[in-house]
């Protein structure tokens, strides 16, 4: 994402400095580069070389010094972007800025719904893996009826009887997320090769990205937190011992 | 051993399983329980393993008074106690060793060990030979006796048997008694249910009768016979 921001042409040295230093200093910012009025003259005759006699008729240079801001893609993000791009265009010495806001506060609504649709559905997904490992553990428990009643007869404990079951749904847990996991890396792989070029201003805004270890461990975590208490749900309801 | 005071039990309101049953085992003894079908012999089966609770009374087994153990403690009860039941109860997705080794698998026998109590215990039954078939491929009388190997495998103090030849014929039925005789001979007390009459003659040394949960008489053989 990209902001320019104008100088004045009445802006003195102590005050782009100042500018500079400002710009400089935001978590925001990835690069800036400054563009003189000469600089700015010549890319536009460059990429506009049927305008360059009207210009020529002007007489002097109409582009403004500036500063092209690349931001960092998360800026997107945050809501103090915006402050930020204000506090710089109140800056003495910068007269305009070049960045449409709208955009900017759309994309923002956008990747809020996103990541609302996003927290939703993975609600809804990990109920729907604590029912199913809770089924499963189910079905295991009334397959086994004969074994467990024998087991009971013959002086084995609540643990010994329990803890096979309890296993099962840690297993499928983490087998569930250990395979989830390996989707999203394939598809953050696949995903940006065959669709990445259809994805247009997108592709600037949306980070494919793997998780972070911290992330996958934490994944992880969780499914061995359902699986174990779907099982445990299952045995409290469908084994009595 | 096992004493039994007072011990009644209702399923259902005004219908008594059971009723007023006192019972002294001592170690050792074989003692029959008989009567007619609905009598309660099953019930007071049950009973004595906890796998059910007395409306009324008390059982003592041991010493101690399984009726104040908690859930979670039976399992030490069951350790005490082989269980043999009429429809033996096997698990048939595995081999005849792993239906004996079972009761020593959950207290943590080493395998070593397991091998050679279970194969024991399979020799006393006379089923060593077939210790890896699946009890599938065995006959009646012999599923009954893997049954039998699985409860005295971990050389409890008290065997339990209900109805244990109930569907066997009356040859197959004698082998099975004598099996039972061995046990009791290595000093483990018996308790079998039963109402075939012709085998109590035989083998009963100390028998309860019951008619509709109540006790109408008890017969203790001179030791001579036994």
């Amino acid at each position: 994402m990209m902001v320019v921001f104008f100088l004045s042409p009445d802006a003195t040295a102590a005050e782009i400095g100042d500018i500079e230093q400002r710009i400089q200093s935001s978590p925001y910012v990835v690069r800036m580069k400054p563009v003189s009025s000469e600089q700015a003259w010549e890319r536009f005759q460059e990429s506009f070389p049927e305008l360059r006699e009207i210009l020529k008729s002007l007489g002097a240079n109409p582009f403004p010094p500036s500063f092209e801001v690349t931001l960092h893609k998360k800026a997107f993000m945050s809501n103090e972007i915006i402050g930020f791009i204000e506090d710089i265009k109140n800056t003495k010495g910068v007269e305009d800025v070049q960045l449409n806001r709208d955009w900017v506060e759309k994309m923002q609504s956008l990747s809020r719904l996103a990541r609302a649709i996003g927290f939703f559905l993975g609600g809804i997904l990990i109920l729907a893996s604590f029912f199913i490992i809770s089924n499963v553990i189910r079905l295991n428990v009334f397959a086994r009826q004969g074994e467990i009643e024998i087991l009971r007869f013959v002086g084995a404990t609540n643990t010994f009887i329990r803890l096979p079951f309890l296993l099962e749904g840690i297993t499928l847990g983490v087998l569930g997320s250990a395979l989830s996991l390996g989707l999203l890396f394939l598809l953050v792989k696949l995903f940006p090769l065959y669709l990445g070029h259809s994805l247009g201003a997108l592709q600037e805004i949306i980070n494919f990205r793997t998780l972070s270890s911290s992330q996958a461990l934490g994944i992880i975590a969780g499914g061995v937190l359902m699986g174990g208490m779907g099982s445990l749900s299952s045995l409290s309801r469908f084994l009595k011992i | 051993m096992i004493e039994l005071y007072h011990i009644s039990k209702q399923y259902q309101e005004g219908q008594w399983a059971l009723l007023d049953i006192n019972l002294h085992v001592m170690k050792g003894d074989f003692w029959f329980i008989t009567g007619p079908s609905g009598s309660g012999k099953s019930t007071l089966l049950k009973i004595i393993f906890r796998e059910i609770l007395p409306t009324r009374g008390q059982i003592i087994v041991d010493g101690i008074n399984i009726l104040r153990l908690p859930d979670h403690q039976i399992y030490k009860l069951r350790r005490t106690m082989g269980i043999v039941f009429q429809d033996f109860r096997l698990l048939f997705h595995k081999r005849v060793f792993n239906n004996v080794a079972i009761g020593l698998h959950v207290i943590g026998v080493p395998i070593k060990e397991i091998r050679r109590r279970v194969f024991s215990a399979l020799r006393l039954v006379n089923l060593h030979q077939k210790m890896w078939e699946y009890p599938s491929h065995l006959s009646y009388g012999e599923q009954q006796r893997v049954a039998i190997a699985r409860a005295v495998v971990n050389e409890p103090r008290i065997l339990l048997a209900d109805e244990p030849t109930g569907n066997l014929d009356p040859e197959l039925a004698a082998e099975i008694m004598s099996v039972f005789k061995e046990i009791n001979k290595r000093g483990t007390s018996v308790i079998i249910c039963s109402h075939d009459k012709e085998l109590i003659r035989h083998f009963g040394d100390k028998i309860l009768f019951l008619f509709k949960g109540k006790i109408i008489g008890k017969e203790v053989l001179p030791s001579s016979r036994r």
